[in-house]
């Protein structure tokens, strides 16, 4: 039973080191979570997350890289140790085998390593394990399925919605003449290129808009001069032309 | 002073899109306005129109020098420029009651009141000349000298010497005749003017004034109804101008960073309208 070196000293003082650093953010994240009301930012979250995961792996490489030296230690008390005053200590200390909780978080650890664990096995020493385990894993054919999956239902979603336009649907359905836009002119409750792609009912809500407008508006002037594109007029006089006879009375 | 101006074409069924969208940026409503513009050319070789009165140097007025400068510099074009009311158009005062709808074949479709809408071009009979509040001997005019863009700039802005000087009111011409300059022709410009910060937007178009015989060598003492007036751009079309006025333009400074706030207002309005600079032969004032 030879007595450790002072080397071996000093790996067992980073570990503990390190894994005191490990147990302070976790501390910090769970005390932020429980403090905090509402929830802090999610800036703050993920720099906490990034510390902590920064933290679990220079502890891991810690365990790995002295691996030899930690497996081979065994601990034993000294006879000056306070056996009476820290005897929960040491009867963690002594432990031979890991604390049951510890295991299921290993267990649970080991199998989200492992790229497919024997689902059998698993299954029958502890089902709960087995369940997260197939929750956590997607194959590539699902993953695939998924990502086809996807698109066109969040593209089906956003075709419902008439996105565009001077007014919003509660808008709409409260009245488009009682709100208060604080512009002289009338805004029109539509725009052609929106209006090409939409489906027919689409189209037959704004036709009822703009009978609305007819009723309520009163300036039936402005309206006909709003900006309708049927038929766009392009200038005839090119721009310089016009500028040339700002300039000199004549147009060349 | 120098200009820094950026232009763009509006055609007519975009006008009113715009005018709201101006607002918009702009959060202040569009001001119209009416324009009676005088164009003037030199007829005389530069440096022999003298404006000083005897010896009196010391009491020429800021305004008179500057007039001075402008005009005998070379041989330019320059425009007279005089604001006038939409209640300066004849179609605003009362015309003739005695001119009844029989006696006229052009009766005003503007104008709902059948024994009003008989406003005419005044050529057929005395009666029916409308009668405005408009007073050519009031109108206040201002001197608009505008140099030819400057060449070969690196920036992609239209940038030109400017001044501006205040006229005496009423007639206008005898005095140009003495400082060498002869009436060329007038035209109206109306539109609408912003302010965007640093930056005045005008989106005007300009009006042709109904050709009567006898009235186009001098400018009209009576203003024509505002129906009367043709656009030059028989679609209706607009012009968009965006300028900024730089105090010193030989500062590099602000002359960049004025065309920094322009570029700056193209980018905001890239999807509405495309700002350019303007050809610079469009813009020549020089006489040739």
């Amino acid at each position: 039973m030879a007595t450790l070196t002072n080397d071996q000293i000093k790996v067992l003082e980073q570990s503990r080191q390190r894994l005191a650093q490990l147990t302070r953010s976790l501390g910090s994240l769970i005390a932020s979570l429980n403090q905090s009301d509402p929830l802090p930012p999610w800036s703050s979250l993920q720099s906490q997350a990034s510390i902590i995961s920064n933290n679990l792996i220079s502890v891991s490489e810690q365990l790995s890289d002295h691996r030899d030296l930690l497996s081979t230690l065994v601990a034993y008390p000294g006879p000056e140790y306070p056996g009476r005053t820290q005897a929960n200590t040491l009867e963690q200390l002594l432990r031979t085998k890991l604390d049951p909780r510890v295991e299921d978080w290993v267990e649970r650890g080991r199998i989200a390593g492992t790229e497919k664990p024997p689902p059998d096995t698993f299954a029958i020493a502890n089902p709960s394990l087995a369940a997260t385990a197939a929750q956590k894993q997607l194959t590539e054919a699902d993953l695939a399925e998924l990502w086809e999956w996807a698109p066109i239902e969040a593209n089906e979603e956003a075709r419902r919605r008439n996105w565009g336009g001077n007014f919003t649907l509660e808008e709409r359905e409260a009245g488009i003449q009682n709100v208060v836009t604080g512009l002289r002119k009338q805004l029109e409750d539509d725009e052609e290129e929106e209006e090409e792609d939409e489906e027919e009912d689409e189209g037959e809500e704004e036709m009822e808009i703009v009978g609305v407008h007819r009723k309520s508006g009163g300036n039936g002037v402005e309206f006909d001069i709003a900006p309708h594109h049927a038929h766009p007029v392009q200038p005839v006089v090119p721009l310089s032309d016009i500028l040339r006879y700002m300039t000199t009375g004549r147009m060349s | 002073m120098h200009e820094l101006l950026l232009f763009a074409s509006v055609p007519t069924h975009q006008h009113a899109e715009l005018l709201q969208q101006l607002a918009g940026l702009t959060a202040m409503q569009p001001r119209h306005c009416f324009e009676r513009r005088l164009i003037f050319k030199a007829y005389r070789k530069p440096g022999v129109a003298n404006a000083r009165v005897g010896a009196s140097q010391d009491l020429q007025s800021g305004d008179l020098q500057r007039v001075n400068k402008m005009l005998n510099g070379g041989m330019f074009y320059t425009q007279v420029v005089g604001p006038i009311q939409s209640a300066d158009f004849a179609d605003a005062g009362v015309t003739d009651a005695a001119a009844n709808a029989s006696a006229n074949a052009n009766p005003n479709p503007v104008n709902p009141d059948p024994d009003t809408d008989t406003k005419m071009d005044g050529m057929d009979s005395e009666s029916s000349i409308p009668r405005s509040a408009y007073d050519f001997d009031q109108q206040s005019w201002q001197l608009e000298f505008r140099d030819i863009p400057e060449a070969g700039t690196r920036s992609a802005v239209t940038s030109r010497v400017m001044a501006t000087a205040a006229l005496p009111r009423g007639d206008i011409v005898p005095s140009m005749n003495a400082w060498g300059y002869s009436f060329v022709t007038e035209y109206l410009v109306e539109g609408d003017m912003f302010i965007h910060n640093d930056i005045v937007l005008n989106l005007h178009r300009v009006l042709h004034y109904p050709t009567n015989p006898g009235e186009e060598n001098q400018p009209r003492r009576q203003m024509p109804t505002l129906q009367q007036m043709a656009p030059l751009e028989k679609s209706g079309s607009y012009v968009l101008q965006a300028s900024m006025m730089v105090q010193d333009g030989s500062n590099q400074e602000t002359m960049k960073t004025a065309s920094q706030h322009l570029f700056g207002l193209r980018e905001q309005l890239k999807s509405a309208v495309r700002l350019e600079m303007a050809d610079r032969l469009s813009l020549d004032t020089r006489v040739k």
